[in-house]
């Protein structure tokens, strides 16, 4: 594996720094997302794989903060989606669930329990536990976490080897299987694949088989389909939908565009420089947006999209 | 671009270094307290009141022919560069743009020229155009400049296939008007630091030449020159070397820092670093402007 | 060099006998356009014909590989047609040469906008330079330029006090409305923009289509050349679409995407994401696909 920051562990099992945050909780009560929260959650049966609460994330040197309260919760087989543009705080905060926030950024407030622990009392042993086994990423620039001199099969047997303790054979022939069930056409062919030779959208699929391929039960997509097509963006969406289907997967999605989030998730979050403008079940927030940030992605789309001719609107 | 490079101490310090040295370049053959060629008894002497600097292996007096010389080295380098600079950068600027024939044959005649035995060339064209300071500093300058040639050719293909670039050839711009306006600025700071190193080499390279008898007759003093002879006598006279190579180090040094001043107020950046000291020059909006500001 | 200087069949076509020259600011027909030389060559476009009336807004969509950008290229002079025909407000422009190409471009008719906002300005240039830059082109004295270019600055929602400034200290959205009014300044009849706000935030991204639409209002010929059918369909006049190099759809906005024809376009439709609907088109893009393959 290269030494870089950026690898097939990134998205699974790459030992990253622990949060750096206070021992424990700050005992003040959540911000006014808590009420929305957990009416949602109460909704769900069953309890949330991933709470996040009230979450605060500050760069440590200069004690500013980038995230200022973020809650939501994560029900098992649902998705939560996250829009903002960069600077908002969306990809800080699903940084810091996954245990993976850059240096000098820290926790600085709230709590994330990832199925019922406390994630600010784990180690980074523990993190490399989690990561991949409980909840997986996959980022925007496929590329930069496979190692260029190496066929793109093999990494992900690597990844699969160490996660699961597969043996050599068994993990070609498990990750042949996971090519299979991302739609990659020939995973035979593709085992053997350089990644300059594979498509961006082929590599995100490659990604998200090394992602899942732990099973994992949540899945982070931070901007996995911003650098693709429209085509195969949509074909990326209908994966993760189908994995949503077909192995009760949860998924966090964060786009900087309404129109993806609004495509696969149940709830969304609109963010805009580190705070929640927004929050609520999808359907509500895109037929009766409440804060004018969000109209004003909405009105990108009634008056200049797709939807406009769609709805016949005019402006 | 001058007052913006003022307007930083590091510029300042290194324009003052640089303008004592030329001082020493004009002055410094009149200011030598004795004749450079003249031998005392006194062979390797150490510092006196009669000889500040010592004298050498033949008795001569050192200051006088770190003075005298410095005309000749100052000037060599200069040369060098200068030679350099306009064989390498014009070509290498244009190569962009006129057409692939003759960006082809100029690229192969810059790997040619880095191929080339640099001593073998230097005898060889001296043998043909006679020897002397300015035939050995243009054969100097033509063998250093595929350095020109390489580095302000990648500054103006960076810049060529820019959008603003695009942008003014779909407006009606000429390859002369983009040149001019959007790619010289670009190709300035990379070569004034080439410049810079260029004219650090120059001394050196005026003395391996000087060895050979080339450019620069034994008897007469360089500062490159003083510093090999030194050399030669470490054993004796361990100092020896150091005021040459303190007024190598000195003018490299500041030639050097100048360069990287120059890179650091040129472009963006660097207007926004003077701005930002308050010594940005006052501008309306309405009042036309020349180009680039480069001086 | 940018400007084409290739070979173009003398003969292709009588100049002029079967279009209707003075109705359209851009005929283009059966373009065909190469990339690389000897066993690099690679064909981008293939017979390509689009024509673009005055004051029409032509959103031109097709995804990597389309060819999309190169067709803008090679309107503006800056790709060499390999074959067919560009006609640019009435003079037929394949054939020619360095030289009658800036006297063409000189006059303004034809401007550009390009993706990225960072290099779309030269950032040694103030923004007022900048702005004059075509009008002083084609002679116009700079301080006449400046007042000229001043309402342009407006007319993209800007104000004066930026045109001291330089790119690196305005933000991208403002830097791309500077880009917009430099392409005004000569009061072209068309404008090609590649990609313009695919690289803004939303709100900017909002504020420039604005200005693109009062444009179109304004009676400017828009070429809009974008990946994401979504970001041109609400302001497009008419949709083509790009394929692999070949043009596989042209009509009206509301037509393309209400009814599309082509396979691809069904799948480019379909894909798109909207804020209503979208997952259930789900089996039928996964058909698409399968057409599209086989």
């Amino acid at each position: 594996m290269t030494a870089s920051s950026k690898s097939l562990y990134a998205v699974a099992a790459r030992p990253g720094p622990a949060l750096a945050g206070p021992g424990g909780r700050p005992g003040r009560p959540a911000g006014s997302a808590e009420g929305i929260v957990s009416s949602l959650s109460s909704r769900a049966a069953t309890p949330p794989l991933l709470a996040v609460r009230d979450v605060r994330i500050r760069h440590a040197p200069t004690g500013r903060e980038l995230v200022r309260g973020v809650s939501f919760d994560l029900a098992p087989g649902r998705v939560v989606g996250i829009v903002g543009e960069s600077g908002s705080g969306k990809t800080l905060t699903c940084r810091a669930a996954l245990g993976i926030l850059p240096r000098h950024l820290e926790l600085s407030g709230g709590s994330i329990v990832l199925a019922g622990e406390d994630v600010t009392t784990f180690d980074e042993d523990r993190w490399t536990r989690e990561r991949g086994s409980t909840l997986a990423a996959v980022f925007q620039d496929p590329a930069s976490y496979l190692n260029p001199s190496l066929p793109v099969g093999s990494q992900v047997a690597e990844v699969l080897r160490v996660k699961t303790g597969l043996r050599r054979r068994e993990a070609r022939s498990r990750t042949l299987e996971l090519f299979a069930s991302v739609h990659l056409r020939d995973p035979d062919v593709v085992y053997g694949q350089y990644p300059f030779e594979l498509s961006g959208g082929m590599l995100q699929r490659v990604l998200i088989a090394a992602a899942v391929s732990a099973g994992p039960r949540i899945l982070v997509a931070d901007e996995a389909t911003t650098a693709l097509d429209v085509t195969v963006q949509a074909e990326i969406l209908d994966l993760l939908a189908d994995l949503r289907e077909g192995s009760g997967l949860s998924l966090v999605v964060v786009s900087h565009d309404l129109a993806v989030v609004a495509q696969l998730c149940d709830e969304v979050l609109v963010m805009r420089h580190g705070e929640v403008v927004e929050q609520g079940q999808t359907d509500r927030v895109l037929h009766r947006p409440e804060h004018e940030y969000t109209r004003l992605l909405l009105a990108e789309h009634d008056q200049f999209g797709l939807d406009r001719v769609l709805e016949g609107r005019a402006s | 671009m001058l007052r913006r490079v003022l307007s930083l101490p590091s510029g300042r310090l290194a324009i003052g270094v640089l303008v004592l040295v030329a001082a020493l370049a004009v002055l410094g053959p009149v200011l030598a307290p004795q004749d450079p060629l003249a031998t005392s008894g006194t062979t390797l002497a150490g510092v006196s009141g009669s000889h500040w600097l010592g004298t050498d292996n033949l008795g001569r007096d050192v200051l006088s022919r770190l003075l005298a010389g410095s005309r000749v080295s100052v000037l060599g380098s200069v040369e060098v560069a200068l030679v350099a600079l306009v064989v390498g950068a014009v070509p290498g600027i244009l190569s962009v743009y006129l057409g692939r024939t003759i960006e082809w044959l100029s690229l192969r005649l810059a790997d040619t020229l880095v191929a080339l035995p640099f001593l073998l060339f230097a005898v060889a064209v001296t043998a043909l155009l006679g020897n002397g300071l300015t035939q050995a500093m243009v054969v100097t300058g033509v063998l250093v400049s595929p350095l020109f040639y390489r580095v302000s050719r990648a500054a103006t293909l960076t810049v060529a296939r820019s959008a603003y670039v695009e942008s003014a050839v779909v407006a009606g711009a000429s390859i002369g008007w983009v040149v001019r306006r959007h790619v010289w600025v670009k190709v300035l700071p990379p070569v004034a630091v080439a410049l810079a190193q260029t004219v650090g080499t120059g001394f050196v390279i005026v003395s391996s030449l000087t060895f050979l008898g080339i450019g620069v007759q034994p008897p007469a003093p360089t500062w490159g020159g003083l510093l090999a002879s030194d050399l030669g006598f470490l054993a004796y006279q361990p100092w020896a070397p150091l005021a040459p190579a303190l007024l190598i180090m000195a003018t490299v040094w500041a030639c050097n820092v100048l360069a990287d001043v120059v890179r650091d107020v040129s472009g963006e950046a660097g207007r926004a670093l003077v701005a930002a000291r308050g010594s940005r020059p006052p501008t309306h909006p309405s009042t036309p402007r020349t180009s680039g500001g480069v001086s | 060099m940018t400007e084409t200087t290739a070979a173009v069949r003398p003969d292709a076509r009588p100049v002029g006998s079967d279009v209707p020259r003075d109705e359209s600011v851009l005929q283009v027909r059966d373009l065909d356009v190469h990339y690389g030389r000897g066993r690099r060559r690679r064909q981008v476009l293939h017979g390509v014909s689009l024509t673009v009336g005055p004051g029409e807004t032509l959103g031109l969509i097709g995804e990597t590989g389309s060819g999309k950008s190169t067709f803008g290229r090679a309107v503006l002079g800056l790709a060499p047609a390999s074959s067919g025909r560009i006609v640019v407000s009435g003079e037929e422009v394949t054939a020619y040469g360095r030289r009658q190409w800036r006297t063409l471009r000189r006059r303004g008719v034809l401007q550009s906008v390009f993706q990225d906002p960072l290099r779309s300005l030269d950032p040694d240039l103030t923004v007022a330079d900048s702005l004059v830059e075509p009008l002083v082109l084609q002679g116009v004295p700079r301080a006449e330029a400046l007042t000229r270019a001043r309402s342009d600055l407006a007319r993209v929602r800007l104000e004066d006090d930026l045109l001291d400034r330089l790119p690196g200290e305005i933000s991208g959205g403002q830097r791309q409305r500077v880009a917009v009014a430099r392409a005004l300044v000569t009061d072209p009849s068309a404008i090609i923009l590649d990609e313009p706000v695919s690289a803004l935030d939303a709100a900017n991204r909002v504020q420039v289509l604005r200005i693109l639409q009062e444009l179109r209002s304004a009676g400017v010929a828009l070429v809009f050349i974008s990946h994401d059918l979504g970001s041109v369909a609400g302001i497009a006049d008419r949709i083509a679409v790009l394929y692999q190099g070949r043009l596989v759809e042209e009509g009206p906005a509301r037509t393309v995407v209400t009814s599309p024809q082509h396979v691809y376009t069904r799948l480019l439709v379909r894909s798109a994401p909207t804020l209503r609907g979208g997952a259930a088109d789900r089996a039928e893009r996964a058909e698409l696909r399968a057409l599209l393959g086989a």
